[in-house]
């Protein structure tokens, strides 16, 4: 009998690699919008303040 | 606050079209590998990812060397917004890695040449970003990130060269495999197609962000500046 060789079912694991990708980039992207966004609060405070 | 360059929402909007086009090549154009299944797929954005880390921290090291020379904040600000971008894709080259590995080394992790010199690369950037908080002068912490990453950048090319000169398991892309390399496999024409299009997508990606990042940096040193002008 021959041994026939199956390709594997690692569908999954590919999966979990792109969830990983998308899960980091998207928290890193949010936290990257939201210190701009705080950032820009911050300069119209301190220059009314300086003022 | 100057606005938003045309140029910048120009590259955002190439920058998506490119990441659409990079994935619908990966899942779509490019062929199943028949040993390693799906999961081989992972191969594609996790080479583009490491290269991005890579990259950035080439770029940051050559910035600290034009800092060094010239004393100009935009190179500490380059510097930075580079080093983290980098750092992030490289994490998640990192986690890409494991999760390929699991399936086909039977492991999730190993300390193999390459997975350990990856980690002391992460492991010296992300102390460049927690020394840097550190420093309150605004002109020590530029000198001291330059030196910083000129010097880590020598852990750069050693972990590129690991997988050359080591025994290891990992497999090498562009070359010749270690005999004991496991998960190596040839690359046929539209999988070369989506490899290197993954390249030049997430270089065109990293050009985007470093922009974004500079912008932002450029923002935080104003507010550093009034802060320490109403404080004083």
């Amino acid at each position: 009998m021959f041994l026939q060789q199956t390709t594997p079912n690692t569908f999954s694991y590919m999966i979990a690699g792109y969830a990983v990708l998308a899960v980091v980039l998207g928290v890193y992207l949010a936290s990257f919008f939201a210190r701009f966004r705080n950032l820009k609060r911050d300069l119209e405070v301190l220059e009314e303040i300086d003022q | 606050m100057n606005p938003k360059p045309r140029w910048l929402n120009i590259l955002d909007t190439l920058t998506t079209i490119f990441f659409v086009v990079a994935v619908l090549l990966v899942f779509v154009y490019a062929p199943m590998e028949r040993t390693m299944g799906a999961v081989q797929k992972v191969f594609y954005f996790h080479v583009a990812t490491a290269w991005v880390g890579m990259l950035g921290f080439m770029v940051a090291a050559v910035v600290g060397v034009l800092y060094l020379i010239k004393g100009e904040q935009k190179y500490d600000i380059m510097g930075l917004a580079a080093i983290e971008i980098s750092l992030v894709f490289f994490f998640v080259a990192i986690i890409m890695g494991s999760i390929w590995a699991r399936p086909i080394w039977n492991t999730w992790w190993t300390w193999d040449p390459r997975l350990t010199t990856a980690t002391i690369v992460e492991l010296i950037y992300a102390a460049y970003l927690m020394l840097r908080q550190g420093i309150e002068d605004p002109d020590r912490r530029a000198r001291f990130g330059a030196v910083y990453a000129v010097l880590g950048f020598l852990s750069v090319p050693l972990t590129f060269i690991s997988i050359r000169m080591l025994r290891t398991i990992h497999p090498v892309v562009v070359g010749n495999s270690d005999p004991g390399a496991e998960g190596s496999f040839s690359m046929s024409g539209p999988m070369k197609t989506a490899f290197f299009f993954s390249l030049f997508t997430f270089s065109v990606l990293f050009v985007d962000l470093f922009w974004h990042r500079f912008r932002m940096g450029k923002l935080a040193a104003k507010v550093e500046e009034l802060r320490l002008k109403i404080s004083a």
